[in-house]
């Protein structure tokens, strides 16, 4: 029953972009419920990898279980490369949501035709319940009065809750964030910090690219530290920024803190 | 001087010209409706993997863009019943002779359009679960229509001059006319003037108002 416990499991992952080898035997794993943050300088293929987990990136070897399934595509036992049909990973993708450095709010549409877009196509559900969880998950994320406004009309800060809240809609079991406050201007990454922050204390599963030190040590149960596409550290945050065992995860560290 | 700038003599045969601008108008608006089918029909053979779809596609385009409208206009008028087998009146092949060749022209605006969508805006589709389908429906031809409106009225304003052309195939548009009344009245100078007010006025009309429309559109994000 070990591995029920287990949200994500990424094992021998290996990515190339033609020659460049930006992924190498990645293994890692993610428990549920807990929060898993990812970091290393660009180029350092923590947002390839993070991609390749609702495989908006393909990967080249390795497999990646999401709750005991691998997605996108993966080797079999004789080493056969298995696609998903895209039915299948549509299917799967609507369980996983992410969050984008650049919000990617669906920018003709409102804040709340934004969020209940995928209800209505992906779910298939009714105009008038899509509307109503739709509310429901802007008020989660504290922009209630916001429904009828264009993304545009929005502060950055807030279009990345609507964008939280537009995946939140579809109730997923895993939150993928790839570096969601990078985008914004400093006074407006604490509200968003704080949206994340509230989803990971009510349980959500979640993989957090991210920069923000004192966000990570204050909510990360496990930390990686990626460069040039290895994990080359892995622990507790406090482990990771108190004691970083190499060099390169120290000068990584000196020039971020 | 006496005989200079006659305009009533244009002013006489009002009724025969508004007849020709009836019929550019008609041609005007008929080949664009289709040639905007022709544009979405070629720009999705296009990105289509299949080389024997693509191919053919992309040598279509490629001959529209480098000959000259005039030269297509009178080679379909004369070949184009002996491929179809069907005899077609001027004024029909002058139709599709316009839809054939502006429908080159939009298939490539309809790629350049879909390529200005964000790439970000698939992905936010797709990780949500919608499929590349729904994602081009709901997401990505939206906007790209939104990003074409100048373009594609372009193409518009475009049809209003070349259907001028269709003269030469003896469809009596405003042009047409135009030539008969001044064979007729040795009446070029105030003829021609007149002619090419109205075709002035008409695409200014036309740009202004896609521009208002436009900008009420614009208003919304």
């Amino acid at each position: 029953m070990e591995e029920s416990k287990i949200m994500v499991k990424v094992e021998r992952v290996n990515k190339f972009y033609k020659k460049l080898h930006v992924l190498r035997d990645i293994d890692m794993e993610v428990r549920r419920g807990e929060v898993t943050v990812l970091i290393g300088a660009s180029g350092s293929g923590k947002t390839t990898l993070l991609r390749c987990m609702n495989h908006l990136e393909t990967i080249n070897s390795g497999r990646i279980l999401v709750d005991g399934e691998p997605i996108g595509c993966w080797a079999n036992e004789k080493g056969v490369l298995c696609k998903d049909p895209e039915r299948i990973l549509n299917r799967k993708r609507s369980q996983i949501g992410m969050v984008f450095q650049r919000f990617n709010l669906f920018s003709h549409l409102t804040v709340l035709e934004n969020v209940m877009l995928a209800l209505t196509t992906v779910k298939k559900m009714q105009k008038e319940e899509a509307r109503e969880i739709a509310i429901q998950q802007l008020k989660h994320v504290g922009l209630p009065d916001k429904i009828d406004s264009y993304p545009s009309r929005l502060s950055g800060g807030q279009q990345q809750r609507v964008a939280i809240a537009r995946s939140l809609a579809m109730q997923p079991k895993l939150m993928l964030f790839d570096e969601p406050t990078s985008a914004l201007d400093p006074e407006l990454v604490g509200e968003v910090l704080e949206t994340i922050t509230n989803l990971a204390k009510e349980g959500m599963t979640m993989i957090v690219v991210t920069h923000e030190m004192g966000f990570a040590r204050e909510l990360a149960h496990q930390m990686l530290f990626l460069h040039d596409g290895v994990i080359l550290e892995q622990g507790t945050p406090e482990e990771i920024l108190n004691n970083p065992k190499f060099e390169r995860t120290k000068a990584f560290l000196g020039k971020i803190l | 001087m006496k005989n200079f700038l006659q305009f009533y003599t244009v002013w006489g045969s009002k009724d025969y010209l508004l007849g020709g601008i009836f019929i550019t108008l008609q041609v005007m608006a008929l080949s664009y409706v289709i040639a905007f089918m022709i544009g979405l029909l070629v720009w999705s053979l296009r990105i289509s993997k299949r080389r024997f779809l693509n191919i053919p596609a992309g040598i279509y385009v490629e001959v529209c863009r480098n000959t000259p409208t005039l030269v297509q206009l009178i080679w379909i008028f004369y070949c184009l019943p002996y491929i179809i087998g069907i005899d077609l009146n001027p004024i029909l092949s002058s139709i599709i002779a316009l839809a054939i060749t502006v429908g080159a022209y939009m298939s490539e605006d309809f790629r350049a359009g879909i390529l200005a969508v964000d790439k970000g805006q698939i992905e936010a589709a797709r990780s949500l679960g919608m499929s590349y389908r729904q994602a081009m429906q709901k997401i990505v031809i939206p906007q790209a229509l939104r990003i074409l409106i100048p373009p594609l009225m372009n193409h518009a304003v475009s049809l209003m001059k070349w259907s001028s052309l269709v003269s030469v195939l003896g469809v009596a548009d405003l042009t047409y006319r135009a030539q008969v009344l001044s064979s007729q009245t040795f009446r070029p100078i105030e003829i021609f003037t007149s002619i090419g007010a109205v075709y002035f006025i008409m695409s200014m009309t036309l740009s202004y108002i896609v521009r208002y429309w436009e900008r009420q559109w614009a208003m919304k994000y």
